[in-house]
C-alpha cells in the first residue's frame, strides 16, 4: 500500500490502462502537451505519443461524438471535458449517441467509453467553473454515472469503467484533486461499479452522499460523535444506476436518512433517493427523509461569501443531522 | 438553384474508367433502390407498418453512386435518406424490411423507427434523428482507422439542412486538421423538410464550406449516376491514401414529402415536375441505351429478379415475430443494473 492524491490515482489508472490495452486513448482540450488543465494527463503524451493522446480544438460535440465513433470501431476512448460546465456543448452526443446507441441498435452497436469530466465547487471557480451537473446525466438511462470520493475508489472505478462495455460519465471533483490523499494497493485492482460503500458505520441516522460531500459528512459525523450521535455515511460512488439495496439496508438499520449533495435541490439526485426510500422503506422510517443540497440558484456564485452560502459544509450538515436525530 | 448549373472542381486523384460490368452493377443497385423504396411507400399506405416512412425516391443516384466505391470493410455514418448507399453496401432487402416492420429479429430488435437502418455486420452505423450528430461519430470512426493504421474509409452523409448544425462544422474542422480517411457527402435536395436551401444558408454551393476547413469540396449533378460514382470514388481513394477528406455536394431532389405524412405542399408543383424530368433512373437508362451497355430487355430481367426478391423479403419480414413487451427493458446496459454491475475482466 502507498499514499497518493485523488488526481494521482486518476493519472495512474489512465497510464496503467493505456499500457494494458492499446485500444485505450485519450482526447480533449489541453490533454497532450499541457497534460490537462489540472495535470491529470501529465506524462501521457511522452509515453504513448500523439496518436493516443490527442489535443483537440475547442469542440465538445466533436470530442464526445468522435469518441462514440471510435468506440463503435472497437477502440476504448477516454475523452476529457475540462469542466462539467462545458458538458452542455457536448450534450447532444452524450444523450443521443452515447447513452442510446446500444438501445436504439438492439445491442448491435455498443459504446464502451469513459468521459472524464472535472466538476464541483468550493474552489472559487465562479459560475462557469464550479458546476457539478450530475443531475443532467442522472435522468439519462443508458449512461453509467460515477462520482468517486477517495483515491482508492477513483483509481479502481476508472479502471473498471475503462474495462467495461458501457458508456460512462466519470465525474472528478476538482476540490478533491490535491486535497484528498489515501492509500491504494501497489497491485492492479478494480472497484465494482454500481455498488455504494459504507464510509463510516453508525446507528443514529444515515447520510447518503457522494464526492466532496462524503468528506464533509464524515467531518460532521466526527463533530456529532462527541454528542452521542452516531452517523452512518453511505458513499453512493455510482450515481446511475445507484445501489438501492445498500442505501435501503442502511436506512432500515438507522430509521433516518439525510441526503447531501452540492448541486441544486430541485431535480437533483437527492429527490430520487428520498422518494425511493419512502416508497420501499417507509415502515422503517422514524422521521421524514431530509435533503441538504445546494440551493435552487445557478451554481455557483463567485464572491467567496456567496459561494460559502451556496455550498453545504460540515457545520451545515452537522446542524441538519442534529435536528434530524432529535426528530 | 437548378441542377443545370454545376460547378465541379476536379478531384486531385485521377477519375477511374467505369467498366461495362460495373455499369450493369450500378444499374442493379439503382433500380433495386427505386423498386424497394416505391414498394415501401405502398406498404405504409396500406397500413402494414406504423410510424412513417422517409422515401429517398429521386435521390437514388447520389446514394448508390457514393457507396459503390466503398469496400466491404469501409463504414457508413448515415443520416436517413441514403437508401441507395445502404443497398449498395450489400445489405439484403429483408434486413431493411424487418427494421421497418419493427420485428424482434431485426438488427435493432424493434427499438428504432422506420428508416433508421443499421447493420454492424455491413458497417452501417445506426443513426439518431439529431441532424449532423453522425458526422462527429463518423470522424471518430475514421480516427480509429488512422490510429490503428488500417486502410479503411468512413463515408458520412448529411443533408444541406444538417450543414447548419454545429456538429457539421466541428466534424469537418477536426477531419481537416488530421487528414482523416473520411468522405463527407452532402445530399442537397433543396428542402430541409419545409425550409428551402436559400433560408438555410447565404452561400449557394454547400461544398464551398470545405474551403473553411482546408480540404477540397465539389458540387456535382447528384442525379447523374456515373458522375457521382467517379467523383466520390476519387475522394474515397484519396482518403484511403492518407491525403485527407473531401466534401461532395450532390444536387438532387426528393420527389415526395419529408416523410409519407408530409404532403410537401410548400413546393411549387412546377419545380417537382422539372426534377422528375431529371429522374436519375430514366437518365441512367438512357445512358445505358446510348452507350449500348445494357438493353431494355436485359434491364427488364433484372427488375423481375428484384421484384421476386422483394416479394419474398416482405413475406419473410411480415412473418417474423413481433418483440415481446418486456423486451423494452433490454439493451440499456451490457448487464442488468440489478446485478450491481459485475465488471467484466479482460
Amino acid at each position: 500500500m502507498r499514499v497518493v492524491t485523488y488526481i494521482e490515482a486518476i493519472t495512474e489508472a489512465l497510464v496503467e490502462e493505456m499500457r494494458r490495452d492499446e485500444r485505450v486513448f485519450v482526447l480533449g482540450e489541453d490533454v497532450a502537451v499541457y497534460g490537462g488543465v489540472f495535470k491529470a494527463t501529465k506524462g501521457l503524451l511522452d509515453e504513448f505519443g500523439p496518436l493516443r493522446v490527442i489535443d483537440t480544438p475547442v469542440a465538445e460535440e466533436l470530442i464526445v461524438g468522435a469518441a462514440v465513433g471510435a468506440a463503435a470501431m472497437g477502440m476504448r476512448p477516454v475523452p476529457e471535458l475540462q469542466f462539467s460546465d462545458f458538458a452542455s456543448c457536448g450534450f447532444d452526443p452524450i444523450v443521443q449517441q452515447m447513452a442510446r446507441l446500444r438501445y436504439r441498435s438492439g445491442s448491435s452497436w455498443t459504446c464502451p467509453m469513459v468521459v472524464r469530466i472535472c466538476c464541483g465547487g468550493e474552489i472559487g471557480g465562479g459560475i462557469y467553473h464550479s458546476q457539478t451537473n450530475e443531475n443532467w446525466f442522472f435522468g439519462t438511462p443508458g449512461l453509467v454515472v460515477l462520482a468517486p470520493a477517495t483515491p482508492y475508489d477513483a483509481k479502481g472505478m476508472l479502471k473498471a469503467a475503462i474495462r467495461g462495455e458501457d458508456p460512462v460519465i466519470y465525474l472528478e471533483h476538482k476540490r478533491l484533486y490535491r486535497w484528498i490523499k489515501g492509500q491504494i494497493p501497489d497491485d492492479d485492482y478494480t472497484v465494482p461499479l454500481g455498488r455504494a460503500d459504507i464510509k463510516r458505520a453508525g446507528s443514529t441516522l444515515s447520510i447518503v452522499s457522494y464526492q466532496l460531500m462524503v468528506h464533509r459528512a464524515l467531518e460532521a459525523a466526527e463533530m456529532l460523535s462527541k454528542e452521542g450521535i452516531d452517523i452512518e455515511v453511505v458513499d453512493l460512488r455510482t450515481l446511475l444506476p445507484w445501489d438501492k439495496e445498500l442505501v435501503l439496508e442502511s436506512v432500515r438499520k438507522t430509521g433516518k436518512a439525510l441526503v447531501v449533495h452540492e448541486s441544486p435541490k430541485t431535480g437533483g439526485v437527492g429527490g430520487e433517493i428520498a422518494s425511493t426510500i419512502m416508497e420501499e422503506a417507509f415502515d422503517y422510517l422514524d422521521a421524514p427523509v431530509w435533503r441538504l443540497t445546494g440551493p435552487d440558484v445557478p451554481p455557483m456564485p463567485f464572491a467567496p461569501v456567496m459561494e460559502k452560502e451556496y455550498m453545504p459544509n460540515a457545520e451545515k450538515i452537522a446542524a441538519k443531522a442534529r435536528a434530524l436525530a432529535a426528530y | 438553384m437548378s441542377a443545370e448549373v454545376i460547378t465541379k472542381q476536379a478531384p486531385s486523384a485521377p477519375i477511374p474508367a467505369v467498366s461495362a460490368e460495373d455499369q450493369k452493377k450500378l444499374y442493379y443497385f439503382l433500380i433495386k433502390t427505386r423498386l424497394f423504396d416505391e414498394r415501401c411507400r405502398r406498404l405504409f399506405k396500406q397500413g402494414r407498418f406504423s410510424g412513417t416512412y422517409f422515401s429517398a425516391v429521386g435521390q437514388e443516384a447520389s446514394g448508390v453512386g457514393s457507396a459503390f466505391g466503398l469496400r466491404t470493410d469501409d463504414v457508413i455514418a448515415p443520416s436517413h435518406r441514403e437508401l441507395g448507399a445502404y443497398v449498395t453496401k450489400g445489405i439484403p432487402l429483408v434486413h431493411f424490411l424487418k427494421q421497418i416492420f419493427a420485428r424482434a429479429d431485426s438488427s435493432d430488435k424493434g427499438k428504432s423507427h422506420p428508416c433508421h437502418y443499421g447493420s454492424a455486420e455491413h458497417g452501417l452505423y445506426t443513426p439518431a434523428s439529431t441532424m449532423a450528430g453522425q458526422l462527429p461519430v463518423g470522424v471518430g470512426m475514421a480516427l480509429a482507422f488512422k490510429i490503428r493504421k488500417e486502410p479503411r474509409v468512413c463515408m458520412a452523409f448529411i443533408g444541406e439542412g444538417g450543414t447548419s448544425r454545429g456538429g457539421f462544422h466541428e466534424a469537418l474542422n477536426f477531419a481537416g486538421i488530421h487528414d482523416l480517411p473520411i468522405v463527407f457527402v452532402c445530399m442537397n435536395n433543396l428542402w430541409a423538410e419545409s425550409v428551402p436551401a436559400r433560408l438555410q444558408s447565404r452561400i449557394e454551393r454547400y461544398s464551398d464550406r470545405a474551403k473553411a476547413y482546408g480540404f477540397p469540396g465539389a458540387t456535382i449533378d447528384g442525379n447523374d449516376l456515373l458522375v457521382v460514382y467517379t467523383t466520390v470514388k476519387a475522394a474515397i481513394d484519396k482518403a484511403r491514401s492518407g491525403a485527407g477528406p473531401t466534401l461532395i455536394e450532390c444536387l438532387t431532389y426528393r420527389w415526395y414529402g419529408h416523410s409519407e405524412i408530409d404532403p410537401a405542399n410548400y413546393r411549387d408543383p412546377q419545380e417537382v415536375e422539372k426534377w422528375k424530368r431529371r429522374d436519375p433512373v430514366a437518365l441512367y437508362e438512357r445512358h445505358l441505351d446510348t452507350a449500348g451497355v445494357m438493353s431494355a430487355a436485359e434491364r427488364g430481367k433484372v427488375k423481375e429478379t428484384i421484384e421476386v426478391e422483394l416479394d419474398e423479403a416482405i413475406t419473410i419480414a411480415e412473418a417474423s415475430p413481433h418483440p415481446q413487451a418486456e423486451e423494452a427493458y433490454d439493451d440499456v446496459y451490457s448487464f442488468s443494473p440489478l446485478l450491481n454491475f459485475p465488471v467484466r475482466s479482460s
